[in-house]
């Protein structure tokens, strides 16, 4: 683990940084429809099971009713604000150095991981994904919480970027822990 | 700074791969690198489909057994034929699931990198480059071995597998693994191969493996018991747990041999007559000392003789604890996998100073129980603990002498939003139990009055955050219950992420977390002012983040680029 170059502490008078700045690419505004459709079907899937189970099973009304609620406001909230809201957070950046990515909605994470730790890369088209050809790349490190993935970026473009980050990564020698 | 993009960026959707074209193809020509050209992609092996093809059959056979042989039908005995049913599709499902996985596999082994693609509805493709790979292992169930197949599994520095290559052929599976490691022995550069056990299962050190005998080694001494860190470990809330534990055996025993142990205590104490304030004195009391002789029993056998020293390793040098009661147990830790300091402070031992000691290393599970291997030395005084760290770390940092920065006072905010809304909450909840009775309408007095003693920890909980860059140590502190303080070396991180939760943004705080491959995998910077993370990061990481800083005089767009 040491190859990287770490700059001494201090060596030189450096002005303040001010903020980091966000990534530099928008992910494909299709995005949007592809988490409105995750979204849906959660919903059908979630509201739709525990809506049978309000109509058929009439013991459990008093308490599955208020859970119902809730959750059918929470999934109004995921189809209608969310996916646009992430759109307008969610912004990725692959340098010759690392990947940087900004993502979340009510929270929002900045991630950075050098390329020269990344240990695996993997590209992920599930099958609306593939439909609507986006795909999501996903770097891992040598620690779970450190992997980044950057979903609803155009397909051929997260191949490239594995194929490159793979290139980089090799030339980094060592297991990068 | 928002999420706005600039103007120039955002409306392009090929943004990226203009990009890509730019950077990429003076030093980084992969498209036309020949290995990735010509190495072919790899199906797993033919035999897997008749192994498929055989369970397939063999599926029908509790179906086959009931019906034709012990003549069941639908409507005989209590469940009929469908269980053997029920055996039967899980079996054939299985079956076709495992043969579509093996049509949709493909792996290929170039010179710099190991791919996997998989996949039916969801396509996956996994790349991990020759160099991360640290082992590769072995494994077979009955049908494997039957059919002379192999599952391959590949390790790299991932806590998960690398990869699962199910099955190959013995031959296919011996030649790969002899390939890879051709290359992960020879790896001039790697600090872990000096270890010589392959750690595809994080290696807990064991005394027998890790210590050859023969010449005496060159060895100094860090810390080495000392009696009276016996009373420090032996009083503790945990006591009532191990008495428990005890007098559970105890009872159990002693009703082998036909003696009620309830009735023993009973002719020894005679309850009317001390009261039921003095009751419960005794017993309390009594498990409490019970619990106390049985820690002290577990310490000194964890502890005794109790070494802390530095040893000469064929491969370097490691810290190793020497210990033991009967039996001498040694455990090693290669100083090069050392990463760092963790200090534990328990609450209730705060005000005497008192201390957890670990290592944060990699190889080494970081769990924080007494017998893990990261651990260095029990429950002692903090300028001990501070003394001994300094000498482990072996430079002349010191980092946890360094001053901590603060944290912005809002942070507060938090800490008392949670004080009061956790106990708050299961306090209205409880109540709205005692309510309809299923619990006894007292209960949530309880949580009522943990109110105050929550807030009075919120605002522990405020003071005890800081963070500092001590040397090339990144130290984080926080804790409500125990105050952690950890020591990162900052070779170590391997990555970060910056946090912020829309209450952290009206408050001006975020939350940094550094990843590393060691102990925990991640430390966390909590309620941190945004100008200070960012400061933070500057400092601590430069070669991470100064890429994508923006400062004060100079225009951002320009910086990019070399």
């Amino acid at each position: 683990m040491t190859e990287m170059v770490v700059p001494e502490a201090g060596s030189a008078p450096t002005p303040t940084p001010v903020t980091l700045r966000p990534p530099r690419y928008r992910v494909e505004r299709k995005a949007i429809l592809l988490w409105t459709l995750h979204a849906v079907i959660g919903a059908f899937w979630v509201l739709g099971g525990l809506g049978l189970t309000y109509r058929l099973w009439e013991a459990s009304r008093p308490w599955l009713g208020p859970i119902l609620w809730v959750l059918a406001v929470i999934y109004l909230v995921n189809i209608t604000i969310m996916p646009s809201w992430r759109y307008l957070v969610h912004r990725w950046e692959v340098t010759d150095q690392a990947v940087y990515a900004l993502s979340g909605w009510l929270t929002r994470e900045w991630r950075i991981t050098p390329i020269s730790r990344i240990q695996s890369i993997d590209t992920t088209r599930g099958p609306l994904a593939q439909v609507m050809g986006l795909a999501t790349l996903k770097v891992t490190t040598a620690a779970r919480q450190g992997s980044i993935t950057i979903a609803g970026v155009d397909a051929e473009t997260v191949a490239e970027v594995a194929q490159r980050l793979t290139a980089i990564t090799q030339q980094t020698p060592g297991d990068a822990t | 700074m928002s999420a706005v993009s600039p103007p120039s960026t955002s409306e392009q959707p090929d943004a990226g791969r203009t990009d890509l074209a730019e950077t990429g193809q003076d030093e980084l020509d992969y498209t036309s690198h020949p290995a990735v050209e010509e190495t072919p992609w790899l199906r797993l092996d033919i035999r897997v489909v008749f192994v498929d093809l055989a369970m397939f059959v063999i599926s029908f056979l509790p179906t086959f057994l009931v019906w034709v042989v012990f003549d069941v039908d639908f409507d005989s005995g209590s469940f009929g034929i469908w269980p053997a049913l029920v055996a039967t599709s899980i079996g054939v499902l299985n079956a076709i699931v495992d043969l579509l996985r093996w049509l949709k596999t493909r792996y290929r082994v170039t010179d710099e990198r190991i791919e996997q693609r998989i996949g039916w509805l969801t396509k996956k493709y996994r790349s991990v480059p020759r160099d991360r790979i640290r082992s590769v292992d072995f494994t077979a169930r009955p049908r494997h071995r039957i059919a002379g197949l192999r599952v391959v599994g590949v390790s790299s520095g991932e806590a998960k597998q690398a990869f699962k290559l199910d099955a190959l052929s013995v031959e296919a599976a011996t030649a790969l693994r002899l390939e890879l490691q051709r290359q992960y022995r020879s790896r001039p550069t790697s600090q872990e191969d000096r270890v010589p056990v392959a750690p595809t299962t994080e290696d807990e050190p064991k005394a027998a493996e890790a210590a050859p005998a023969g010449e005496p080694r060159e060895e100094t001494l860090i810390a080495s018991v000392k009696w009276w860190w016996f009373f420090y470990n032996v009083v503790n809330i945990w006591a009532f747990l191990v008495a428990a534990l005890l007098l559970w055996g105890l009872f159990w025993v002693l009703q082998i041999v036909n003696i009620d142990l309830r009735d023993v205590v009973g002719r020894i104490v005679d309850w009317d007559a001390v009261g039921p304030v003095w009751s419960a004195v005794i017993i309390v009391g009594g498990t409490f000392v019970i619990g106390m002789a049985g820690l002290a029993w577990g310490f000194v056998k964890e502890n005794w003789k109790l070494q802390l020293l530095r040893a000469k390793t064929e491969s370097g040098s490691a810290l190793v604890t020497r210990t033991g009661l009967f039996d001498t147990r040694e455990v090693y830790r290669d100083d090069s996998r050392l990463r760092g300091i963790h200090l534990s402070e328990p609450l209730f031992w705060r005000w005497m100073k008192l201390t957890e000691t670990q290592v944060i290393s990699t190889g080494l599970s970081a769990w924080s129980g007494g017998e893990s291997g990261a651990t260095i030395l029990p429950r002692v005084p903090l300028r001990e603990a501070k003394r001994v760290a300094a000498l482990v770390l072996n430079d002349d940092v010191q980092p946890l002498e360094a001053p901590l920065r603060r944290h912005p006072d809002s942070g507060l905010v938090r800490r008392l939003w949670w004080a009061v809304t956790g106990p708050g909450l299961l306090a209205v909840f409880t109540f709205w139990l005692g309510r309809t009775g299923a619990l006894p309408d007292w209960v949530w007095e309880i949580f009522a009055w943990l109110v105050p003693v929550s807030i009075v920890l919120a605002v522990v909980a405020q003071r005890t955050l800081g963070h500092t860059l001590a040397g090339d140590y990144l130290v984080m502190r926080a804790g409500w219950n125990r105050r952690t303080t950890n020591a990162l070396h900052r070779r170590a991180v391997i990555g970060f992420m910056m946090g912020e939760t829309l209450v952290q943004r009206a408050l001006g705080l975020r939350t940094i977390e550094v990843s590393t491959a060691a102990g925990e995998k991640a430390y966390q910077v909590r309620d941190i002012g945004t100008a200070q993370a960012v400061a933070f990061l500057h400092e601590a990481l430069p070669h991470v983040v100064d890429d994508f800083l923006e400062f004060a005089h100079q225009p951002s767009r320009d910086k990019r680029g070399k």
